[in-house]
């Protein structure tokens, strides 16, 4: 059976769900029960007795089969992140952490460097850290060699849904890789999910996609499916491209030609 | 009865003197579900909430998951 290592976690989805930017709480929960994913994102906030029905822990900590990632964003240091992650595995119990540190709300894109130093401390404390990184394969490479669990490649800028701008940079990034890469943030659209998949991508990360759909939970079924059908794509061996036409009928010994 | 003040969550709050953690929780109407506390910057984990006695200027933070990608 075809399954997604993550350290010592066995995932037979290679779908990951993020949890913001639903309309409802019941909205979140119908789009996971019916992707059938088996990781979903969770973020860190402060308690506020207004919105006390927004705690997310209980409902998804019912869900069979259901892992949760803390991840730590709104850090923007190493630090935060790292106090940010033994927070989250107190209240989670989860040995996963999304690492997430972008100091520029401007564009959120990811500080490497701050990422590389929270990576190699969780890593150290066994944690089973994913990062979220630019399309880097050096900084990719690097924090193999730190011992994460995966690297997550942006797709684009989170929210944006300006898809696979990075396909360039993240196949490399496969190339050179021995862990599972996984494309987080940018998707727009299935399609864009299953060519991640094809590329050789072991896994997609999506949110705002699905979150926004008028049906969240139909387009989260939509993009589990196109997951599988770029991973079945992609281990069925998928043909080269060619230069020029090749064709696919005889071209001889029709009707009156010799 | 004498009150203290402590910073909870970013703001100032004043809570009666000799209050635990869990008395906070209690108070907040966080008691029900699953928070994180951080207290100067250590983790109190449930099992020491009652026991554990807030003072005069104390830092609390009370966490808890939200939605995030």
């Amino acid at each position: 059976m075809d399954q997604l290592q993550l350290g010592n976690h066995i995932l037979s989805s290679r779908l990951i769900l993020g949890t913001g930017k639903f309309s409802s709480t019941r909205a979140m929960l119908d789009a996971v029960r019916a992707s059938g994913t088996q990781l979903v994102t969770i973020a860190l906030r402060r308690f506020n007795r207004e919105q006390a029905e927004d705690d997310l822990f209980g409902p998804l900590s019912h869900i069979e089969g259901l892992t949760l990632m803390p991840n730590t964003s709104g850090a923007a240091t190493a630090r935060e992140a790292i106090r940010a992650a033994h927070i989250s595995r107190e209240l989670s119990g989860s040995p996963f952490i999304k690492v997430e540190i972008h100091p520029n709300p401007q564009h959120l894109m990811p500080d490497p460097i701050e990422t590389y130093e929270a990576c190699r401390v969780l890593v150290s404390e066994g944690f089973l850290v994913m990062p979220y990184i630019p399309a880097d394969p050096v900084l990719a490479k690097r924090l193999e060699d730190a011992g994460c669990v995966s690297v997550m490649p942006l797709g684009s800028a989170i929210g944006s849904g300006q898809g696979l701008s990075t396909a360039a940079m993240v196949s490399i990034i496969i190339r050179e890789s021995r862990i599972p890469v996984i494309v987080d943030a940018g998707l727009r659209s299935p399609s864009e999910a299953c060519a991640a998949m094809e590329m050789g991508c072991e896994a997609v990360l999506v949110n705002s996609a699905v979150a926004v759909a008028r049906d969240p939970a139909a387009m989260a079924v939509a993009f589990a499916r196109a997951v599988e059908a770029g991973r079945q794509a992609r281990q069925a061996g998928i043909m080269p491209k060619y230069g020029a036409a090749v064709a696919t009928s005889p071209l001889t010994s029709f009707l009156g030609n010799p | 009865m004498p009150q203290i003040r402590i910073e909870l969550n970013g703001r100032q709050r004043e809570i009666p003197e000799g209050s635990t953690i869990q008395e906070l929780l209690s108070i907040e109407g966080a008691e029900r579900q699953q928070v994180a506390v951080v207290v100067n910057e250590r983790i109190i984990r449930p099992d020491g909430r009652a026991a554990c006695i807030l003072r005069q200027d104390d830092r609390v933070e009370l966490l808890v998951f939200a939605g995030g990608g």
